[in-house]
């Protein structure tokens, strides 16, 4: 008996252990890159060429960042942008898959069809020709011509019409035999029903916006409007001195991004898998 | 109770005129995003691709299919067809090779053990990380002197314009970037699978790897059908780390056709032929996506 119990757990010990240096590699492969940049960014100017480990943290490129670079500026663009995107999108997502599940019209399953559709066209594809046109209004290195265009998403109003399917259609019906209009439903009943499906939509289109490159590089040429992005990859630089402040400028412009991420991870992946798998 | 009484409700009342347009109301900001960001560009970068333009990309003269035989078969063919043929076989290394890296990942986070959790944070991870910041990193590590790549591995190459490293390890950057989302699906549809197929293959005395492929593969098909269209349509636009990386070299060895776009339009002022290039882009994207739902109709097993 005792011996029984014994083997079994043995094969339970080595089994996790198997699972733990199995992961190993590839924990490995996604985490250096990332703790290479953090270790750079910490970097002595003094050691740079001389050891490849830094023995000692020289923090003083992040309070540089912050002071002498426009990286802060950058910042505060970004989460304007990816503020607002978020904010809008959340609005006009809701509003059109609220039409699509709960109203009825003539040539509703087309209009869905066609907002589908769009999702096949890259946005590569349609950025020459929206480039002219907002240069044409006069709108280039202006806030609006980072948030307007991506206002509204294929995907955001078909992830949260997949969400308002699961509605009973009786909550409609009983909120209007109140007397309830449409736009109180859906502020008051709806929006706050759908919670968890807002915030991973939130979520997602933050973490799409704060990452956002090639669009920015087109339509912005000054500090005032330009993203994060932009301004760290034009700091590009490899002397000494600037290493560490480039690898810091990195780290900080990481941190929104990853943070989101920690914090919105289970509500981003469930609220995306519904989307997708029930889709 | 009165007959009527029962048949009563069912009349509708006629729609007042508020009630027709309310739905229209609701649609209106989405419409009119789609609208003006969306369909007038694609049919206007149809219209300017029949177009000589001048450098402000205002349409000059009309060329009929001229664009597109100077990039199909004329001048800028070779160029073109290069981009085409680097295209495909990043967009087949990448979108096959981050989904393997998502299955495996997956398959070895799918039981128990010690650290699961954290393990599946670090492989997700990447979707949060931009491909922008991401490659400043990359160009570090890839440093011909000081990176870490070279003093790993005791070489001095220079990776980032090596004429036979540069592509593989700009497909290895990428798929180190699509692994995040590729994890999360795949994971998810892991866990959708019922356990009772498992055990029940247990039973029968099936091994781990007869599981894997009688029950996981079936049963994964969707979501891997699904994720693949996603990186097949994710790889075809890529464009970031070539342009921070690599500007298309050595010798448009990583000329990717957005990037090839991008050159067109906003370094050589020809809007007509990067316009033709984007209607290709959009042609082969649709085609594929087209190609691939009927595909699934006939081998995916739901």
């Amino acid at each position: 008996m005792g011996a029984t119990t014994l083997a079994r757990d043995r094969r339970i010990f080595l089994n996790k252990l198997g699972h733990i240096l199995l992961n190993l590699p590839f924990v490995c492969l996604i985490i250096i890159p990332l703790a290479y940049t953090l270790m750079m960014s910490v970097m002595p100017a003094s050691e740079l060429y001389s050891r490849f480990f830094p023995t000692f943290a020289e923090w003083d490129s992040y309070v540089q960042v912050f002071t002498k670079t426009q990286i802060p500026r950058h910042i505060l663009n970004s989460f304007i942008v990816a503020g607002s995107v978020t904010l809008l999108q959340m609005t006009t997502c809701s509003m059109a898959a609220f039409s699509f599940s709960f109203l009825h019209f003539k040539g509703r399953e087309v209009v869905f069809m066609c907002i589908l559709a769009t999702m096949m066209v890259p946005w590569e594809a349609t950025i020459i020709a929206n480039y002219l046109t907002v240069s044409g209004w006069g709108w280039l290195d202006t806030f609006k011509v980072l948030i307007l265009p991506y206002g509204c998403s294929a995907m955001g109003v078909f992830l949260m019409r997949q969400n308002y399917l699961t509605f009973a259609k009786e909550l409609h019906e009983a909120a209007k035999i109140d007397g309830c209009n449409n736009w109180r439903f859906l502020a008051t009943i709806v929006v706050p029903l759908s919670r968890p499906a807002l915030g991973a939509l939130g979520a997602y289109v933050f973490l799409q916006q704060w990452n956002q490159y090639l669009w920015p590089l087109l339509v912005t040429n000054s500090d005032k409007v330009r993203t994060v992005q932009i301004g760290v990859s034009q700091m590009y630089d490899i002397d000494s001195e600037s290493i560490a402040l480039m690898m810091a400028a990195v780290v900080v412009c990481l941190i929104p991004s990853l943070s989101i991420f920690v914090f919105m991870q289970k509500q981003l992946i469930d609220g995306l898998m519904a989307g997708a798998v029930k889709g | 109770m009165d007959k009527t009484a029962v048949i009563l409700p069912k009349r509708r009342k006629k729609k007042t005129f508020y009630e027709h347009i309310e739905p229209w109301l609701f649609l209106l900001p989405a419409l009119c995003v789609f609208g003006v960001f969306l369909y007038f560009p694609f049919f206007k970068t149809t219209y300017l691709s029949a177009f000589l333009t001048n450098k402000f990309g205002q349409a000059k003269v009309f060329v009929g299919f001229q664009n597109y035989i100077d990039i199909l078969a004329g001048k800028y063919s070779g160029e073109f067809w290069n981009s085409i043929w680097v295209t495909v076989r990043f967009v087949f290394f990448v979108a096959g090779g981050s989904l393997l890296m998502g299955l495996c990942t997956s398959l070895i986070t799918a039981k128990a053990f010690p650290g699961k959790a954290f393990a599946s944070a670090i492989y997700a991870m990447p979707i949060a990380i931009a491909s922008s910041a991401a490659a400043m990193s990359f160009k570090m590590i890839l440093h011909k002197s000081i990176g870490l790549l070279n003093y790993l591995l005791g070489t001095k190459i220079n990776w980032l314009s090596d004429e036979v490293w540069t592509f593989p390890i700009l497909c290895i950057l990428s798929i180190w970037l699509a692994s995040g989302i590729n994890f999360i699906f795949i994971s998810a549809g892991l866990r959708n699978i019922p356990g009772e197929l498992y055990e029940s293959a247990s039973i029968d005395g099936a091994n781990y790897w007869k599981k894997q492929l009688h029950i996981t593969l079936p049963c994964l098909s969707p979501t891997l059908f699904f994720q693949i269209l996603v990186n097949i349509i994710n790889a075809f636009q890529a464009f970031t780390l070539v342009k921070l990386l690599t500007n298309g070299g050595p010798t448009y060895k990583t000329q990717v056709i957005v990037y090839s776009i991008y050159l067109d339009a906003f370094r050589n002022f020809r809007f007509g032929t990067a316009a033709a290039r984007s209607i290709v882009l959009f042609v082969i994207i649709m085609a594929i996506t087209l190609i691939q739902f009927s595909t699934e109709k006939r081998s995916v097993h739901y």
